[in-house]
């Protein structure tokens, strides 16, 4: 389908036109996340990007799997997921997306993520203002990809440009033809020079060719243990990146009735390896740390063929002790053979 | 201010000591106007230190976290001292740690900074956004001069310090084997400002403004993590068998989480902020410790980390103790 465009006053118009639930990004407390929405509600999209990612909509951070009540042996499933559209999604976030599919689709088909990504539509916005730790354009990204994105919005100031990608971005905007407006080549002129002024933006950069053997290589040396030292060991890395998808499995009860539910669970945790013994394979930061960069780098790449990192920068914008991926990468290509 | 040529010649001097095994300290990050904590083993490495505004690390949180390793069988405890800098408030930490017996004295090697006050990056880096290039900062007369890429700014220091260093009492190490620089005279009026704005409020605006902050808790636990003063072997939030916390994240479980790390503070929290700095949803956890601070200090004239011979709050008794707020 063609490029459409709407004039901003008239976004409302088009979320009331669309018969979907709808998320887009709030202030929850101080910070943004993907929340449920009405086409009424106020939407401000001009951020650099949200701090929570709109994972946690097709992934919950506690999501139910099924309840129950002792003494009965039926157990109630939850109801099947309603239509989706994610609003304002960034391109890193929605080509995480398209790499944590990979994973739920993989030895196991996981109803609970694709009955949310099915029937989930994501309309991305193009990045126009990266912040400085945004590094996307060093793992195949940039601030107007379309990876995993069905439709993707271009900000033009007075307008919306869309752009739909895939047959679900198709669908909503022909939901929503009364209020587009076909858009003018210079429209889409305008747009990808937009594109490219932002990708000029991006500062911090990191060569990836080859990382995925070098970390193999590079698996005692002693830089894990210089660049770890300072971790303190919480989950704010991994639980605000738009990639990592570990979870736990958890009962709880309360009464005759209980639930068994998924939570999210962060490889950085001294909990996530600890065995029943009392033994740790992953004891200190040090194992943790290597973990979780080899993960990105070098497991995930060599089983699905992707780096499982979109350069979102949030793991170092929100990182207590300074620890910076990009450092790690940098010193582990210098010290490489 | 501490003259950063006489730190460096310290630390060098402290490193090569027998009895010291490493030294903590703060150095520039990797970008902008971060800073980390690194750890010097060698002479050399001490030229990397600093000190300035940008310190916010509480180091004493390492004093406590550090993983050991099982010892190999026949193999000797490094029993040589752990060297750490410290700025008042982290100083406090230290000397509540000591009062509580998670460390020995005997471990430490102790080099106190007097603090004019560390920024609130978050107010900074929203004042001066985009900045790649590493940032310099050093204390001026009621003001924080940036060396930033483009050329030295001042900025008042109000609208850059964190809160917690407007509020400071303690400016000064309350325990140190050696203190550089001068001593600083403290500007803190121990008021409760902020308590008391939340206070004034009636009981449904504090659970409607508590209620806002902690739906968006993720529970990372970053906040516990770098308490220097939560250090539990077996936290109740990891216990699964009762599950006293269910790790599931709702209203309920987060306030619970929230209000029993407060608790388990009361009279404990030396007030460093950290758990405020590091909150990646931004919760202002310091307004919950600080009403516990005041309701402790004005009940028992009580503050924790102060005096190394006291005794933990919770295990003092004073036959003068108020009793007019037992029902």
């Amino acid at each position: 389908m063609e490029r459409m465009k709407i004039g901003k006053e008239k976004f409302g118009d088009f979320l009331a036109a669309l018969d979907k639930q709808l998320y887009a990004p709030q202030k929850v407390g101080e910070t943004l996340r993907f929340v449920p929405i009405t086409p009424e509600d106020k939407l401000d999209l001009e951020f650099s990007n949200t701090t929570v990612p709109p994972k946690s909509v097709l992934f919950p951070q506690t999501e139910t799997l099924y309840r129950y009540e002792l003494g009965k042996t039926d157990l109630n499933l939850p109801d099947d997921e309603a239509e989706k559209v994610l609003l304002g999604v960034r391109p890193c976030d929605a080509r995480a997306m398209a790499i944590v599919d990979d994973l739920f689709s993989w030895d196991y088909n996981d109803p609970y993520y694709q009955g949310k990504r099915e029937k989930t539509t994501v309309v991305g916005l193009a990045c126009s203002d990266p912040e400085v730790n945004c590094f996307c354009t060093s793992v195949g990204g940039g601030p107007a990809s379309t990876e995993g994105l069905d439709l993707l919005l271009t900000d033009l100031g007075e307008v919306y440009l869309l752009q739909p990608l895939t047959e679900k971005g198709n669908n909503l905007c022909r939901e929503a033809a009364e209020v587009l407006e076909q858009a003018t080549e210079e429209d889409a002129a305008a747009a990808e020079k937009l594109h490219q002024e932002a990708a000029g933006k991006i500062v911090r950069k990191v060569d990836t060719e080859g990382v995925t053997e070098k970390l193999m290589e590079l698996w005692d040396h002693s830089l894990w243990q210089d660049l770890s030292r300072a971790c303190l060991g919480c989950g704010t890395c991994t639980f605000l990146c738009p990639t990592c998808y570990c979870f736990d499995i958890q009962d709880e009860a309360e009464g005759l009735e209980g639930r068994r539910c998924r939570v999210w669970d962060s490889c950085m945790f001294a909990e996530y390896t600890l065995h029943a013994s009392g033994h740790n394979p992953r004891p200190t930061v040090r194992e943790r740390t290597r973990n979780r960069v080899n993960h990105k780098y070098s497991y995930f790449a060599t089983k699905f063929g992707k780096i499982a990192c979109v350069g979102c920068g949030r793991c170092i914008n929100l990182c207590p002790v300074n620890i910076d991926i990009l450092n790690i990468l940098a010193e582990v290509i210098k010290e490489a053979i | 201010m501490v003259d950063l040529e006489k730190l460096r010649t310290v630390a060098k001097e402290t490193i090569s000591r027998d009895d010291v095994k490493y030294l903590i300290g703060w150095r520039q990050g990797t970008y902008g106007f971060r800073v980390t904590p690194c750890f010097i083993e060698e002479p050399g490495e001490a030229e990397q230190l600093i000190f300035s505004p940008l310190c916010t690390n509480n180091l004493a949180s390492y004093l406590i976290v550090t993983e050991k390793l099982p010892l190999p069988r026949g193999e000797k405890p490094d029993t040589r001292k752990v060297a750490v800098m410290v700025k008042g408030c982290d100083s406090r930490a230290v000397v509540q740690q000591l009062i509580e017996q998670g460390i020995k004295r005997e471990e430490l090697y102790i080099i106190g900074c007097p603090c004019e006050g560390v920024l609130d990056l978050k107010k900074v880096e929203a004042k001066f956004p985009h900045i790649l290039d590493p940032v310099a900062a050093q204390w001026g007369k009621d003001k924080i001069i940036f060396q930033l890429p483009e050329g030295v700014v001042e900025v008042p220091r109000e609208e850059v310090l964190a809160q917690k260093c407007l509020d400071c009492r303690d400016p000064n190490p309350v325990i140190a084997d050696i203190t550089l620089g001068e001593e600083i005279e403290a500007w803190g009026n121990g008021e409760y400002q902020d308590v008391k704005e939340l206070e004034a409020k009636s009981a449904e605006e504090r659970w409607a403004f508590w209620e806002d902050k902690f739906s968006s808790c993720i529970r990372c636990y970053s906040c516990r993590n770098v308490c220097p003063m939560c250090y539990c072997k077996d936290c109740i939030l990891d216990r699964l068998n009762p599950s006293w916390i269910y790790r599931s994240t709702n209203i309920s479980e987060n306030t619970a989480f929230h209000l029993s790390r407060a608790f388990h503070l009361a009279g404990r929290c030396i007030e460093c902020g950290e758990c405020e700095r590091v909150c990646p949803v931004d919760i202002p956890l310091m307004k919950l410790n600080q009403k516990f601070s005041k309701e402790v200090e004005e009940k028992y004239g009580y503050r924790p980390g102060i005096d190394p011979e006291a005794k933990p709050l919770q295990s003092s008794y004073r036959p003068d103790d108020k009793e007019d707020f037992i029902l």
